[in-house]
């Protein structure tokens, strides 16, 4: 049995979160097709980022917020089908310490 | 000649000052209790815990990444069931289809855990 300690989410981590699940809301909306293809790309997103990125690079984790953020605006929009009309960028982020 | 002689009164040109002293009246703190009383008549609404549990552990199981022998109600998502934060939001956004209600961002934060996640949504009225 692993210990119970409770893992207290920094204010950032909170944020990605929070955005992510975001994410998962809007794509509830869309058509049950849309929506896996949403979801299969979001999943892939938010990871290779927990992976790539520095987690002490608090201005590049901010940046990233607030794309995704922005984004999400446009997802919520009835209008947007997919994520096809998104421009989500797939370059390597440089984390530079 | 008499010579005449008038005295100014001295008191015209007395000046007397007068310090005027704040005086403090201490303020009576009136304490109100409230006594609030929630009906027991609520209770009705909630699911039964059993039910809660056994709905839970089997939406759990169907998580692709989680290894079903190892589901019990007292797993933890991160620490047993080997899943991170990620994992761990899209758990609670299918317990919320599942029983169809919304759980709010800061109490989905605190579900880490299967024990919770029961605790959380058998005591939640509006759980179908």
């Amino acid at each position: 049995m692993g210990s119970s300690k409770v893992q207290r989410l920094s204010g950032m981590q909170k944020q990605v979160l929070s955005l992510y699940r975001g994410f998962l809301r809007a794509a509830r909306s869309k058509s049950e097709e849309e929506r896996c293809k949403i979801e299969s790309i979001i999943s892939q997103e938010f990871r290779r980022n927990a992976e790539d990125v520095d987690r002490k690079n608090f201005l590049y984790i901010e940046y990233l917020l607030r794309r995704g953020n922005k984004q999400l605006d446009q997802l919520k929009n009835p209008g947007t089908t997919g994520l096809s009309s998104l421009q989500l960028h797939y370059s390597h982020p440089s984390s530079k310490g | 000649m008499a010579a005449s002689r008038s005295t100014l009164p001295l008191m015209k040109y007395l000046r007397v000052r007068v310090d005027a002293l704040p005086r403090n009246t201490p303020l009576t703190l009136a304490s109100n209790l409230l006594i609030r009383r929630f009906s027991e008549e609520v209770r009705g609404c909630f699911l039964d815990k059993s039910e809660v549990t056994d709905r839970v552990i089997s939406c759990v199981k169907n998580f692709q990444k989680v290894d079903p022998s190892k589901v019990n109600p007292n797993a933890h998502f991160q620490n047993d069931l080997g899943l991170d934060s990620l994992d761990s939001v899209e758990i609670v956004m299918a317990l919320e289809e599942e029983f169809g209600f919304e759980i709010p961002d800061n109490e989905a934060d605190k579900i880490n855990s299967i024990k919770l996640a029961v605790d959380f949504i058998a005591s939640h009225p509006q759980a179908k």
